[in-house]
């Protein structure tokens, strides 16, 4: 089986083989042998075991978000988000153009909540980070900001406006 | 005052750990929820259930007239009222003694008077507790900009601007300097109006480098005063707690005598009942000021009932029910080992704190020796978005400071969240920074720390672990239960698998 990941930001390709009782996955170029077992819907124990001896231990946990293809795993203590698809399907969704750095930013709401400060206009220019629109949600003031630099086109909301999740707040170019 | 049958007036962890004392005592509970909480854990684990309304807490959770409806209609005789929503409403108390209902807390007097800051200000003044340099009266929208110009010029910068009817870091500023004062002024009221109705404010010098550290203690119906050994609740962050520890790494048992006796003084001195807490600033030389009383059980109680064995609600019922504090005072203000609690937030830490609410679709909770979880939440469960996004306090008990923070570490490794973003990685970073470990930090930690790293990662993955990340999702999509798997997905499969994949295309 051979899928592609996406993760940190890289794409990497997989290809996946059984062996006896274990998996022969390989990563671009490295190669893991991996005794599996699945623990629970989401939970698997992997062993590997490359070099025959001790095989270092990996408590893993997948789960599947709402986006096809979006996956979070956990393991060694840290959730590593990524995407994965089998090999040759088709490619992945807008999320990639944003995380790649191309295209305009467009900046939304993550949840249903009310503008209570615009802090950008069109034509600003503005920096990596800098904050955009302040949405009061979940009791706390939350200020969204921009994920590179770039210059303001649009400002699609006003302060007292109520917002629903995904609502189009800012674009950044 | 009879309490035979108590109804919680909350939910979340709260709701579900008040469940648990009553349920330690063999007394029946009755749960209240929202539209959105009909399956919440407060909800499956009460003996009975009232549906009150809609999410927003205004149409359920501050719903005086549907809860006091929901006791009557269950035949509860009692009401808890957790903390946040109605614990500090003296209204609430008082509809519930008017229904005749024990409600499980201070007096509607006690909430009114120690829930204005200035007159609770004004109370420990009386009681020969020294309080921040501030303003004695409350500033409403009739006082100018001017005036509060010219008050705060007195006072001296930098100051505080905080909510008279504040609590949780709702409606409060600092202000640096005199040009920042106006649109501070026009933050903070705004805040605080729609936070507590009352959109008055007041002022208070800010103190440099102060810690924060606060009494619990326990007043019944016969005039004891029982305080507890001091909790160090300094880690903050945009003035919210996130990380509390006791006793505290730098209160001598000296100081802790003066403290407590402070707090004793000032609760006595107004004849207070029940759970409360009294918070100090604490500045570098050991001089502390009063700074607010909260007239509730407090998020942060468990690490004080970790270091004295004491169970705090169920003591809040006693005293309900009019049992004398007979628990021995010295048990009270000698720690036994050291506690820390951590905050856990569905909030992005990487993402400015964003909340992240959503289902969990994965959830191991940290187990072993010296640890508490006090969870609201569980695995396929719902975060709404409506209420705080606090799903749970980790607490770690040890025999010591060291002893508590690597059973901490432990812990945090250990806990699990799919689905949702949670804070663990930020508490990660918090204990494994060298001056927390060292106890060196003040009130302003973790904002100057977080300030300084301008949102590069709280906690930098291993190298290889996108690599193995990778390989754990290739290994679970080629063995997932057919039942799970997508349309679409290449490989063997089971018959199952291959009859799902035929629906799915149809």
């Amino acid at each position: 089986m051979q899928y592609e990941v996406e993760v940190g930001a890289r794409r990497r390709q997989v290809t996946l083989a059984r062996e006896g009782d274990a998996f022969r996955v390989t990563v671009d170029e490295r190669v893991y042998l991996v005794d599996a077992r699945r623990v629970s819907a989401t939970a698997l124990s992997l062993l590997l075991v490359d070099d025959g001896e001790a095989g270092r231990s990996l408590d893993a946990s997948v789960a599947s978000l709402a986006d096809a293809g979006a996956f979070e795993v956990r393991l060694a203590g840290h959730v590593v988000p990524l995407q994965i698809r089998p090999a040759g399907a088709r490619a992945f969704g807008r999320r990639d153009a944003a995380a790649a750095g191309v295209g305009p930013q467009r900046v939304t709401a993550p949840m249903p909540g009310k503008v209570v400060k615009v802090l950008v206009a069109p034509g600003d220019e503005v920096a990596a980070r800098q904050g955009l629109v302040v949405v009061e949600a979940m009791k706390m003031e939350n200020e969204l900001r921009a994920g590179r630099p770039g210059r303001v086109r649009d400002v699609a909301v006003a302060e007292g406006q109520s917002v629903e999740a995904g609502t189009l707040l800012v674009v950044v170019e | 005052m009879p309490v035979t049958k108590i109804l919680i007036a909350n939910r979340g962890e709260i709701a579900v750990r008040i469940i648990r004392a009553c349920r330690d005592m063999g007394l029946p509970t009755v749960a209240v929820y929202s539209d959105c909480d009909r399956a919440a854990l407060h909800v499956r684990m009460a003996g009975e259930a009232v549906h009150l309304g809609a999410n927003p807490p205004r149409e359920s959770y501050l719903r005086i007239d549907r809860i006091l409806d929901a006791a009557r209609r269950s035949g509860a005789d009692a009401v808890h009222p957790g903390y946040g929503f109605l614990a500090e409403n003296e209204d609430f108390a008082a509809a519930c003694a008017d229904a005749g209902l024990t409600f499980i807390g201070p007096s509607a007097d006690a909430i009114r008077l120690m829930g204005s800051k200035t007159a609770a200000r004004q109370a420990a003044m009386a009681a020969g507790v020294p309080v921040v340099p501030g303003t004695e009266a409350p500033l409403g929208e009739d006082v100018s900009d001017a005036d509060v110009r010219r008050i705060a010029d007195g006072i001296g910068y930098p100051l505080m601007l905080k909510a008279v009817a504040g609590g949780g870091g709702k409606g409060m500023r600092m202000v640096a300097a005199p040009e920042d004062l106006a649109s501070a002024l026009r933050a903070a009221r705004s805040e605080a109006g729609s936070a507590f109705g009352d959109s008055s404010v007041y002022l208070e010098r800010r103190l440099l480098r102060p810690r924060h550290i606060e009494v619990q203690l326990l007043g019944d119906h016969h005039g004891t005063v029982v305080p507890f050994v001091e909790r160090e609740c300094s880690i903050q962050r945009r003035h919210q707690k996130v990380v509390e520890e006791s006793p505290s790494p730098v209160v001598s048992p000296e100081l802790r005598e003066r403290l407590t006796s402070a707090a004793a003084a000032v609760a006595r001195s107004v004849g207070y009942t029940n759970a409360g807490t009294i918070e100090f600033l604490v500045d570098e030389d050991g001089a502390f000021y009063f700074l607010e009383m909260n007239t509730r059980l407090q998020v942060e109680h468990p690490i004080t009932e970790m270091v004295t064995g004491v169970d705090l609600v169920q003591w809040q019922i006693r005293i309900a029910r009019g049992e004398p504090l007979t628990l021995n005072p010295g048990q009270a203000i000698r720690p036994h080992g050291h506690a820390v609690e951590c905050r856990v937030y569905a909030e992005d830490p990487a993402a400015g704190f964003m909340p992240s609410p959503g289902r969990i679709r994965g959830l191991r909770v940290p187990q072993g020796p010296g640890i508490r979880d006090d969870s609201g939440v569980y695995e396929g469960g719902e975060v709404p978005i409506f209420y705080d996004p606090m799903i749970s306090k980790l607490v770690a008990w040890g025999e010591d400071r060291a002893h508590a923070l690597a059973r901490m570490r432990r812990a945090l490794a250990e806990y699990e969240v799919l689905g949702i973003r949670t804070t663990i990685p930020f508490f990660q970073w918090v204990l494994d920074d060298e001056d927390f470990v060292a106890g060196r930090f003040d009130t302003t930690f973790i904002d100057r720390k977080l300030g300084g790293r301008n949102g590069e990662p709280l906690v930098a993955p291993p190298a290889d672990l996108e690599e193995l990340a990778a390989v754990a999702a290739a290994v679970h999509l080629a063995t997932r239960p057919a039942a799970a798997a997508p349309a679409g997905v290449a490989g063997a499969g089971s018959r199952w698998q291959q009859a799902g994949r035929v629906e799915g295309l149809r």
